[in-house]
């Protein structure tokens, strides 16, 4: 060990039930150093995360601090040895001040007991002078873009004693010019000898801002290596674990005529002028940054928001979607990105959900036909080769993968002529995902008419037939399967933010 | 970066103006609308009777703003102001204790109940209605049992003395009520406990990744409200010379109505002291007003659940718009 090594975590392990997690991981890091975690979806580094922060436990493994044995067993004994997390999601009291955000759970106190706002409101003041972030300490939260009450959680991370700074997806929900101001920030604490653990999936950043990059696939360490001879292809390739070529599924077949087409949508605060078309048998893609408003732009053409004018078309005919019921009711599905909240209920069995979409199949006054419901469950059990012990298993209990094939089983129950997909491989494992990729081809080769949203960029590269871009509520680009690249497709993705 | 120049926060006087200005609005249009409908309003007797008949539910009220600005409830107020008045007038009458040790253990009674919501509330996560709903049933019922169905008199002069006494022609429990209710405010507004409270409101996670024990500053409003339920128990008793089994049914109502009214947000994170005292008086004129003007009591507790379903319409309404920019 080095003498200015900060943290080091020893042979961590971590399982979930029956699900491994982590196993045997080990990092370092330096003072002044930046270190990368890279992995997939589920790899297990928000697991890593979580335990250095004292949200979870770890089942075995060491935690030294400045060559220090430490037991993190809480979040407020992280923060005491001056560990910092930065969440992917803002974690901000939204009706409370910067500063009183900032100084959550440490505010200064007089001799009476009694709270010092002033001096909170003028360290935070400085604070916030000195990485030139031009706002005002006793702001609202809630009158801040996103983008600064990202910069206001790390503030409020480093404005205690830091030591180890963790960022999870900073950039996720930043601009360009967050970015670059990010970037700044990161720099002064570098100088200042600060650790910082950085995730991100953008691989470009990492080697833009990092020292040395780790890797983690399916909860093991698989690399480290310093980002100066660090190479993307073969970074891809450790986080995969395979080549790319066998990972996805494409299958030639003709497609057929316009399925769903949206004329001019819009909606009251989401987006604006949406025209698109999707044909049977294709697999359209929708690619863009977080924000670009696509997840809401599918729940309206699902009936689960208020369209404010335009049309949504299904084989040529106008449809009146007003709720969901209605989508159905014309053969338009919607797999949610959501799956724990808007996909499954998670407290009931396999077959329940199943069931959810077609009741009426089984379930006829008071006449319930568990035969035929069995029957159905049983069959896509054995065509998604999904791993259950009993169909009366909670859906809850289900790894990823297994939740994602029971939710499109609900939904082909009903046969639909369009299935829109949005981001069908988030939170789940590389080998289910490949699965999943096989069951949309497989869907596409029969005419289904596949609409699929996904932030990651191979994923659409390699599954569709031609994509949308969106860049904050607007359609900014199409592109033909010819034309796919990622750098194509990023800068539409930023087209807006650019202009 | 963005260039946000907004106008620097009002504060004092100014601001507190500026931040009710709806609620303050809806009070001074009922004031003006009761005045004319019955001119025995706008008297300086009626209005000091006003604010000693409101003076309970301010105390109540001191404790239901926590409870709501953790995005919570306490329905079991009012079955504690019972049966901390009701065990009040049985250790005077009955037992024939002195006043001095009377009122303590009717703190103690405030103080336990509290303790069971909270520790239920935020130890075992049994939402706060579920659990402030039994702590209701199990204070009823103990107060029929002690009180043995009927109304124990109270003949103590020290003890009544407590709801009784006025200084001048003020009240002294409008006195009580303005000293909890200061007390109230410096605790939310200039203590840790009042800044962690908007927090667990606002965002609990974020208070548990802040380091903040989350689960006891839940529990303590719950003590607190126990505590100030009781002494509204004793001073409504001492008030009303007597304790029945029915003393305080109804008040969480009232208490719910004003600081819902007063601009406290359901879904927690929101809400202020001024704003509530606002509201208290706004439920205190209504009542008042019809009281005044000779409509029962049955059609005020009518006129009451409208208004706190328009309050909560309207934070919802507000709510909805913020989330539109």
């Amino acid at each position: 060990m080095s003498e200015n090594t900060l943290l080091r975590m020893r042979n961590i392990s971590k399982s979930f039930a029956s699900n491994k997690v982590l196993v045997d991981v080990s990092l370092e890091v330096g003072a002044g150093e930046v270190v990368a975690l890279l992995g997939e979806n589920g790899a297990g580094k928000s697991t890593l995360i979580k335990i250095l922060g004292g949200i979870y436990r770890a089942d075995s493994g060491e935690i030294y601090l400045n060559g220090e044995l430490k037991n993190i067993h809480s979040a407020a004994v992280a923060g005491a040895n001056g560990i910092r997390i930065i969440h992917q999601e803002i974690i901000l009291v939204p009706d409370r001040s910067v500063a009183a955000n900032v100084f959550l759970g440490r505010e200064y106190v007089n001799r009476l007991g009694l709270i010092d706002r002033e001096r909170m409101e003028r360290e935070t003041q400085a604070l916030l002078d000195e990485f030139h972030i031009n706002i005002r300490a006793e702001q609202n939260v809630r009158e801040l873009s996103i983008g600064m009450q990202q910069l206001v959680e790390i503030i409020k991370a480093i404005s205690a004693e830091a030591r180890i700074v963790v960022m999870d997806e900073p950039t996720s929900s930043l601009s360009q010019a967050e970015v670059a101001e990010l970037f700044k920030i990161i720099r002064i604490l570098k100088e200042r000898g600060i650790g910082i653990i950085y995730i991100s999936h953008r691989i470009e950043e990492l080697f833009e801002i990092t020292d040395r990059i780790l890797v983690l696939r399916d909860g093991l360490l698989v690399g480290n290596v310093p980002t100066k001879e660090a190479e993307k292809d073969a970074l891809i390739t450790l986080m995969v674990g395979r080549s790319l070529k066998n990972y996805y599924t494409r299958s030639d077949h003709p497609v057929g005529n316009v399925s769903l087409e949206v004329k001019n949508l819009s909606h009251a605060r989401f987006f604006k002028d949406i025209s698109f078309k999707a044909h049977y048998g294709e697999i359209v893609g929708f690619a863009g940054l977080v924000g670009a408003r696509r997840t809401e732009l599918m729940k309206t053409i699902f009936g689960a928001y208020h369209k404010a004018g335009g049309q949504v078309l299904l084989d040529g005919g106008e449809l009146h979607i007003r709720r969901p019921a209605d989508a159905i009711a014309s053969g338009i599905a919607y797999v949610s990105e959501d799956r724990r909240n808007e996909g499954l209920v998670l407290l009931n069995s396999v077959e329940f959900n199943m069931g959810l979409v077609c009741l009426r199949d089984f379930v006829r006054g008071i006449r319930v036909d568990k035969a035929k419901w069995g029957r159905m469950v049983e069959q896509y059990r054995r065509k998604f080769s999904i791993r259950i012990s009993s169909p009366r298993q909670r859906a809850g209990n289900l790894s990823g993968g297994n939740q994602q094939k029971v939710v499109l089983s609900k939904w082909l129950a009903l046969n639909p002529k369009v299935i829109i997909l949005d981001e069908p491989t988030r939170g789940i494992d590389v080998g289910s995902k490949a699965e999943i990729y096989e069951i949309i081809d497989h869907l596409a080769s029969q005419g289904t008419s596949i609409i699929m949203v996904s932030s990651e960029l191979p994923e659409i590269i390699n599954m569709c037939n031609r994509c949308y871009v969106m860049c904050e509520g607007r359609i900014t680009g199409e592109l033909e399967q010819a034309a796919f690249s990622q750098e194509a497709i990023m800068k539409y993705a930023t087209s807006v933010r650019h202009s | 970066m963005e260039n946000i120049k907004k106008p620097s926060p009002v504060n004092g006087i100014q601001g507190y103006f500026k931040k009710n200005m709806g609620t303050i609005v809806a009070l001074l249009v009922l004031v003006v609308i009761v005045s004319i409908s019955t001119p025995k309003f706008l008297t300086g007797s009626n209005l000091l009777n006003l604010l000693k008949s409101n003076a309970v539910n301010a105390i109540l009220c001191c404790g239901m703003l926590m409870a709501i600005l953790m995005g919570q409830i306490d329905i079991s107020v009012g079955s504690t102001v019972g049966l901390s008045g009701v065990v009040g007038a049985y250790l005077i009458t009955n037992a024939g204790l002195p006043v001095w040790l009377v009122v303590p253990c009717c703190l103690l009674v405030g103080v336990l109940i509290g303790l069971i919501n909270g520790v239920s509330i935020a130890y075992f996560s049994i939402p706060a209605f579920v659990a402030t709903l039994a702590t209701m049933s199990i204070g009823r019922g103990l107060t029929e049992i002690i009180s043995g169905g009927v109304s124990i008199r109270i003949r103590n002069d020290a003890y009544t003395a407590i709801g009784l006494k006025s200084i001048g022609d003020l009240s002294v429990i409008v006195v009580y009520a303005v000293v909890i209710i200061l007390i109230t405010w410096v605790l939310l507004n200039r203590t840790r406990f009042g800044y962690f409270l908007y927090a667990i409101g606002g965002n609990k996670l974020a208070s548990d990744y802040s380091g903040v024990n989350t689960k006891f500053y839940n529990m303590i409003p719950y003590v607190l409200i126990g505590a100030l339920s009781s002494i509204g128990g004793v001073i409504w008793s001492a008030r009303l010379g007597s304790a029945a089994a029915t003393l305080g049914s109804g008040f969480e109502m009232d208490a719910i109505a004003a600081v819902v009214i007063g601009g406290t947000s359901m879904s927690g994170g929101v809400g202020t002291v001024g704003g509530t005292v606002i509201g208290i008086l706004i439920i205190g004129v209504i009542t008042n007003g019809l009281n005044l003007m000779g409509i029962n009591s049955f059609w005020q507790d009518v006129f009451k659940g409208i208004i706190i379903l328009t309050a909560v319409i309207v934070d919802v309404l507000r709510k909805r718009r913020y989330t539109d920019n």
